[in-house]
């Protein structure tokens, strides 16, 4: 049953000045019900002050926006009771237990009863601590502690999640763990905003905006972005035994090569954006050869967000 | 499937409001007592520095100068001054043989102790009867007068009863054959330890409530707690009451305790009802735990709120008439000793403990208190809503 896609967030000219130092610029954007929307930038880009804001955390300098048809600046109430957050700090209390820390939340929510019986047991199967109950947080592993956080932000059953840097410090393994929680929330109509600086994991939302010094300069799915910001191919070059010696060699290689637009080591290779006209992986190889560079292995692959967002800042 | 009929939904109205607050209250009674150095700072500290202060007003005096009046002129008479001078508490000035000549340098200020033994005092000893001796005291020096009298009784008590035990009396039998009359001259209750434990319950408290609410505040903004907290929609007026009443709570059980130890070891009276110190106690503390807030919530970090609450207890402490009368302070330092609270909380204490005044003769101190603990209270409430709401 198609229908038309339901505004959740919306954003409008929002701005936000730290004295004479803007910190969001001017911002606009909106997501939809059921949408992962990605907040991508480096540190200090703006993302926790936008997400600070529209939690009601921090009144905007200008421009406005609603969460779930409520106004930050009007109705800050009406928002705090549909959203759950996660602030870039791990902010449950380390010095209670897991079954404490559910407990004051269940209650700061008002849930009674029956229904914060059910919703704590929901929480601790959720974050992977139903045998742990009494363990103290501090002593959790990064992993389980951002799961337990995610868990209470979500025990009123929010229908807007946001989420700052929910992984960072999270291994590998507890971080797809984590994405598969938030992509499940996403399918059973919940919206959510993440910000993150992990390239891969903003590979997975369903739309990416970037920000670069305080301003969105992109936003788009992760195929569009790639489409539009860094088109033409991209070359990946092998330096077979060479390791990393072989890497740096090939990158100097590179340094002032006409038609070459950017590289970028990704792990034991090198990833090359190159104009259409070097496109075809023998014509780098013979350019890497004529200085001194002899490799057979180039080949063709995909673009990164990781490309688009080198392409946006060098912009 | 149907929704379950009963509270399927978050509650709302005052049942949501009692929820969050028994809630908060339960998270922050949890975290105090987590923290086995939050429960010695709390309970155990206070306990510890009443024993240790109120002892030490009487640990550092000897070699007290002594006159001796020797009226009756024998050898049980020297025996019984010659051992009271022998050991280190008091130091032989001279002897005369007046009690007249005893008083009037005692009473001049000349010499701070005498011990006059009357005539006939070998005589009543012989005849086994009991005899007294006279000791003349300066109270002027509470400290030194009070050490100076224990160790005269606790001398001829000694004394008595090896004379008991000479003369074959079972110790059962001890009536004192020598029995000590004390005159204090200048200061005659001389209740130096008692005046001072009502000032060391009060800054005791001043220095417990501050620090805790203040830094318990400012260790949830540093932490990043107080953010996810102020996304719940959990509100001002709940995380105020939240973060102040179990450290009321604390308080007067910390009153309490002081007050036990202070009538047991140190024999405070309680002469008045202690119902108006506790009521003093509550009023005291709402105004301590709002500027302990008030410091919570204009500092950035814990170490910034620990300074501006040690900061501010201090002066309170110097300024509260504690240890200097406040009398005895430059005029222009009247009307700051005005602002303290510590002030009227002490004069309440002493008012009801000591002189067995009740709430009638106290009322302008408890109407203080209760003016400052309205004003900070609300005034710190107004100010955590504007900062954090
Ligand atoms: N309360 C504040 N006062 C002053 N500057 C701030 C404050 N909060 C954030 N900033 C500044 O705003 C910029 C953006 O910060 P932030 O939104 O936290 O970035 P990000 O989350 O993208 O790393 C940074 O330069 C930061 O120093
Ligand atoms: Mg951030």
């Amino acid at each position: 049953m198609p229908s038309e896609p339901e505004t959740v967030v919306d954003v409008r000219g929002l701005t936000r000045r730290f004295g004479a130092f803007v910190a969001v610029n001017d911002v606009s954007f909106s997501v939809t019900r059921g949408e992962i929307f990605g907040y991508l930038g480096a540190n200090g880009a703006g993302k926790s002050t936008t997400i600070r804001m529209l939690c009601g955390l921090l009144a905007p300098t200008d421009g406005r926006a609603t969460v779930a048809g409520a106004d930050i600046a009007r109705e800050p109430g009406r928002v705090k009771r549909s959203i759950g957050y996660m602030s870039q700090k791990f902010s449950l209390y380390a010095d209670l237990t897991v079954a404490e820390n559910l407990d004051f939340y269940a209650s700061a929510y008002a849930l009674s009863g029956r229904l914060r019986a059910a919703r704590m047991d929901e929480a601790l199967e959720l974050a992977g601590l139903a045998d742990r109950r009494d363990a103290l947080t501090r002593e959790l592993p990064g992993g389980l502690r951002q799961r337990l956080a995610l868990a209470s932000a979500l025990l009123h059953r929010p229908p807007v999640l946001f989420l700052d840097e929910p992984t960072a410090g999270v291994d590998p393994l507890a971080r797809r763990a984590f994405w598969r929680v938030i992509r499940e929330l996403a399918r059973g109509g919940t919206t959510l905003f993440v910000t993150t600086h992990h390239l891969d994991e903003a590979e997975l939302c369903h739309r990416v905006g970037m920000m670069v010094d305080g301003r969105l300069v992109a936003l788009d799915t992760p195929a569009g972005l790639k489409a539009t910001h860094v088109p033409g191919t991209m070359l990946s070059v092998g330096t077979g035994a060479g390791g990393e010696a072989g890497t740096r060699a090939v990158m100097a290689a590179l340094a002032g090569m006409p038609g070459v637009h950017g590289w970028q080591p990704f792990g034991l290779r090198v990833h090359v954006r190159v104009d259409p006209e070097l496109a075809g992986p023998g014509r780098l190889a013979a350019r890497l050869a004529e200085r001194g560079v002899a490799t057979a292995d180039v080949e063709a692959t995909e673009a990164g967000l990781e490309d688009v967002f080198l392409a946006l800042v060098r912009r | 499937m149907l929704p379950d009929a009963t509270e399927t939904r978050p509650i709302e109205g005052v049942g949501a409001f009692v929820l969050r607050l028994r809630g908060l209250i339960l998270k922050e009674l949890r975290q105090t007592f987590r923290d086995k150095r939050m429960i010695g700072l709390l309970m155990i500290a206070p306990m510890i520095q009443l024993l240790v202060l109120g002892h030490a007003v009487n640990l550092d005096v000897d070699h007290v100068p002594t006159l001796l009046a020797d009226e009756d002129r024998t050898a049980e008479s020297r025996a019984y001054l010659d051992g009271l001078t022998a050991g280190d508490a008091f130091r032989r000035v001279g002897v005369v043989d007046s009690a007249q000549v005893a008083l009037s340098e005692v009473s001049a200020g000349r010499v701070p102790l005498a011990v006059v033994v009357p005539r006939g005092f070998a005589a009543d000893l012989g005849a086994q009867r009991p005899t007294r001796v006279q000791v003349l005291v300066d109270g002027g020096d509470s400290n030194r007068a009070i050490v100076a009298q224990n160790a005269v009784a606790t001398y001829t008590l000694r004394r008595s009863q090896a004379l008991i035990a000479a003369r074959g009396l079972p110790a059962g039998a001890a009536l004192a054959p020598v029995r000590i009359e004390t005159r204090v001259f200048y200061n005659p209750s001389m209740n130096s330890r008692i005046y001072f434990v009502p000032g060391v319950a009060a800054t005791l408290l001043l220095v417990v409530t501050l620090v805790v609410t203040a830094m318990g505040l400012a260790r949830e903004k540093e932490s990043g707690t107080l953010e996810q907290i102020l996304v719940t929609p959990l509100g001002g007026a709940t995380l105020f009451l939240g973060k102040t009443l179990p450290y009321a709570l604390i308080g007067l059980i910390d009153l309490g305790l002081v007050l036990g130890v202070g009538t047991w070891v140190f024999s405070v009276p309680l002469r008045g009802p202690l119902g108006v110190v506790f009521f003093a106690g509550g009023l005291y503390l709402m105004t301590l735990l709002g500027v302990g807030l008030l410091i919570g919530a204009l500092a950035r970090t814990q170490q910034q709120a620990l300074v501006a609450a040690f900061f501010l207890i201090m002066p309170a402490i110097l300024l509260s008439g504690f240890a200097t009368p406040v009398e005895n302070m430059p005029t222009w330092l009247e009307p700051v000793t005005r602002l303290n609270p510590v002030r009227p909380f002490v004069e309440v204490m002493r008012g009801v403990l000591l002189r067995g005044a009740g709430a009638r003769d106290l009322a302008p101190q408890l109407v203080t208190l209760a003016g400052m603990g309205l004003v900070v209270f609300s005034g710190a409430a107004a100010v955590l809503r504007r900062r954090l709401g």
